[in-house]
């Protein structure tokens, strides 16, 4: 436990000595893939381990979004504490959810969390409170002075989404260490083996998406800091489809890989413009190519590596060794 | 199969090659951010395609092929003008990520003509425009709040604003509609509540009012809005949204054979755009319209000759009031770089709006309002009427500009003549 306190520390020292080294753009980047790398942990955990397949985490991410925004606007709350109330209200989501979804699977839960992507952000619409479609402002407010005048804003965001990041994954990976990821494990490879067990895996798929939403609804908040805003517009169903692709190509049961996941999720737009810009197409053609490489690395990824190159590499790795 | 839990080295490696990259890409430190001896690179961000998108994205167009024109006449102190367009699909959110990638990817020396009140207000909070000292110039937007110039230091309006628009269609109500029963469609966000709110400050008072979300519109929506309005036997109907929504209003109620006096707001009237959108040209004959700019018809304007020759030259698409816009926008960024000088910062652009901006020629009859305290942009319309073409024609036969604010201030008459059109459409100031 002290080595791997001592490796997170380091990561973080090591993440932040290269923001103070690269633009703003970069930075920027940077603080999305922190709240990408939260957000793909959600699926490992849900997905990877206790086997439950999700197509939902952009709607809880929303929930996050829109309770940390709420607490921080009407409480005039710490910031600290908006991040807080995003995880409670999305566990509590969660909570709820899993509790119907425990006695669906497969399909019927894919279909489930589906319908749910689709239908939640689009509530915000209907509510005033909730700021329809242009949504509500979630400013988590200028660095401090301390920090100097070249200190920008995006280089704050940078800091607290890499600190949240990093909290997220260690708290992650000793839960998915601890009994609970065994079980999950277990509940996942052999369900009918697991119950006779003695195990109440009905409970445990319950806690699994409670934590789960825990997580999206964490970065839900950390990517409505990162745009200074929630509205339904950022928590859309190509979110959800875009993090099942990043998850499944990072390997769907590999914390670690979520990384590489999120880093391809950041790529993507950049690679959809160079595209455009080389077939001519302009932003026409880059508005819709973002989407297309998704669905198309998602196919090949389903065709060729069911379980993600991710997971490929590393049973190779383990082969070899 | 159970896995074993990942190694810790793993973790090391992914963090790595997360970092690696970052450092990788990182791109060297700049001067001028968008200046080179041979170019100016400007952006711009407005809807290309979705809901909201027919007629505004012909504006980036209609920009670029001004700036092709000028390009090809010697540039601005021969340096050559990019523009690049970016798609928010009107979307807050888009907006955001779209300008950022103009600032800090494409490092654009200034925002030109950024279209939506709502992604224009998100943009502004969220990218911190004000404190990178980023300009932004011409708002495609009436949206009055961002008149306040301590709010948005570095940024300047173009349109006439929504409450300065309502206050003068009130006064057209009450000079021309007295006594009939009068409905409301309107946007409601910033869009259209700043009519809302000049309209009560007039005195105006709607017997139906029917709010649309923005996004909403469809021809499904708008079924709801002519029920509501001919419930209510709204004789007088003012619209205040998009093209996008305007026409679904007209087509159905043509449909329902609802046919009360329309009075359409300036930003979703333009008739080409209508009619391809499925309006027969018949509903929009006796349609009412405050307008700032000359019809795109109307060649013994100056502007928009010259704007109709470059637009066959250099673009090839119909020429409607998008289009003109678009030129007009292309031509006031051409006097507000060359009165920033041959060796152009983002501090001196913002002051030469400042100091010289509200001289600039513009298309529109009304005067321009900038100084060093103000970034108000147009400050009047005059009421138009539509004929059987869809072409737009002066009501009363003659322009007659009324100029007012977005606040209390009258409604006045106005004799304001604005300045010519530059020769050959290329400004010359300094």
């Amino acid at each position: 436990m002290r080595k791997k306190i001592i490796l997170f520390i380091l990561l973080g020292w090591l993440l932040l000595v290269i923001g103070d080294r690269v633009d703003e753009l970069r930075v920027y980047q940077g603080a999305q893939i922190a709240m990408y790398t939260i957000a793909l942990a959600s699926i490992v955990l849900l997905t990877g381990y206790s086997g439950q397949v999700s197509l939902g985490n952009g709607a809880m991410m929303a929930v996050g979004g829109y309770a940390a925004a709420l607490t921080l606007n009407n409480l005039g709350s710490p910031v600290w504490f908006a991040f807080l109330m995003a995880i409670f209200f999305s566990a509590l989501f969660g909570a709820l959810l899993g509790t119907a979804a425990a006695r669906l699977s497969g399909p019927y839960l894919a279909g489930t969390t589906l319908a749910l992507a689709v239908g939640l952000p689009a509530i915000a619409n209907q509510f005033s409170f909730l700021g329809g479609e242009p949504g509500i402002f979630f400013d988590v407010g200028l660095p401090p002075q301390r920090l100097g005048q070249e200190f920008t804003q995006y280089k704050w965001f940078f800091w607290i989404a890499t600190l949240i990041a990093l909290l997220a994954l260690f708290i992650t990976s000793n839960i998915l260490q601890s009994r609970f990821g065994r079980t999950w494990r277990a509940i996942r490879s052999n369900p009918l083996a697991t119950e006779l067990s003695g195990i109440h895996s009905s409970q445990m798929k319950i806690l699994a998406f409670t934590i789960s939403s825990a997580l999206a609804g964490l970065a839900g908040a950390v990517l409505a800091m990162t745009i200074s805003l929630v509205a339904p517009g950022a928590y859309t169903l190509t979110l959800s489809f875009a993090l099942v692709t990043g998850a499944v190509l990072a390997g769907v049961s590999s914390l670690p890989g979520v990384v590489l996941g999120a880093l391809i999720l950041v790529a993507i737009p950049e690679i959809a413009d160079a595209l455009a810009n080389r077939l001519g197409g302009g932003e026409n053609v880059s508005s819709y190519l973002p989407g297309l490489i998704v669905s198309i690395l998602l196919i090949l990824s389903v065709i060729f590596t069911p379980n993600g190159p991710g997971e490929n590499l590393h049973r190779h790795h383990r082969k070899k060794a | 199969m159970i896995r074993k839990t990942p190694r810790k080295g793993t973790w090391l490696a992914a963090t790595v090659l997360a970092s690696g990259s970052l450092f990788a890409t990182a791109l060297p430190a700049y001067a001028e951010a968008g200046v080179s001896a041979r170019e100016i690179k400007l952006g711009i961000t407005l809807p290309l395609t979705g809901a909201a998108s027919p007629g505004y994205n012909k504006i980036g167009n209609a920009m670029n092929a001004y700036f092709k024109y000028v390009n090809d006449n010697g540039g601005v102190y021969g340096r050559k003008i990019t523009l690049i367009q970016k798609n928010d699909e009107y979307s807050p959110q888009l907006a955001i990520a779209k300008t950022n990638e103009l600032i800090l990817k494409d490092k654009v020396f200034a925002l030109v003509g950024p279209l939506g009140t709502a992604t224009y207000t998100a943009v502004h909070k969220s990218v911190n425009l004000a404190k990178r000292g980023v300009p932004s110039l011409f708002l495609n937007t009436g949206f009055s709040g961002f008149s306040d110039k301590k709010s948005y230091p570095t940024s300047f309006m173009i349109l006439s604003s929504y409450a300065m628009e309502a206050k003068i269609v009130a006064q057209f109500l009450k000079d021309n509609h007295a006594g009939k029963k009068l409905g409301l469609v309107y946007q409601n966000d910033e869009f259209g509540i700043d009519a809302i709110t000049a309209f009560k400050a007039a005195g105006t008072k709607f017997d139906v009012t029917v709010p649309y979300t923005s996004g909403s519109q469809s021809a499904a929506t708008a079924q709801t809005w002519v029920s509501q309005l001919a419930a209510g036997g709204a004789q007088v109907v003012v619209f205040f949204g998009v093209t996008s929504a305007t026409a679904p209003l007209l087509a159905v109620s043509a449909a329902a054979k609802y046919a009360p006096q329309w009075i359409l707001g300036s930003v979703g009237s333009d008739p080409l755009t209508l009619r391809a959108l499925g309006v027969p040209v018949a509903v929009l004959n006796g349609a009412q319209t405050p307008a700032g700019n000359p019809s795109p018809n109307d060649t013994s304007d100056e502007y928009v000759k010259q704007f109709q020759e470059i637009n066959t030259k250099y673009n090839d698409a119909p020429f409607d009031d998008y289009v003109l816009q678009g030129m007009n926008l292309g031509l006031m960024t051409v006097q507000a770089l060359r009165a920033a000088g041959s060796n152009p910062t983002r501090k001196g652009l913002i002051r030469a709006m400042e100091s010289k901006g509200s001289s600039f020629a513009s298309v529109a009859y009304s005067p321009l309002g900038y100084s060093k305290t103000s970034n108000v942009g147009h400050t009047g319309y005059y009421m138009a009427v539509m004929d059987a073409n869809g072409d737009r024609k002066p009501f009363g036969g003659t322009v007659k500009l009324y100029t007012t604010d977005s606040g209390s201030g009258p409604v006045v008459l106005s004799t304001f003549k604005r300045p010519a059109m530059p020769a050959k459409g290329l400004p010359s100031n300094s």
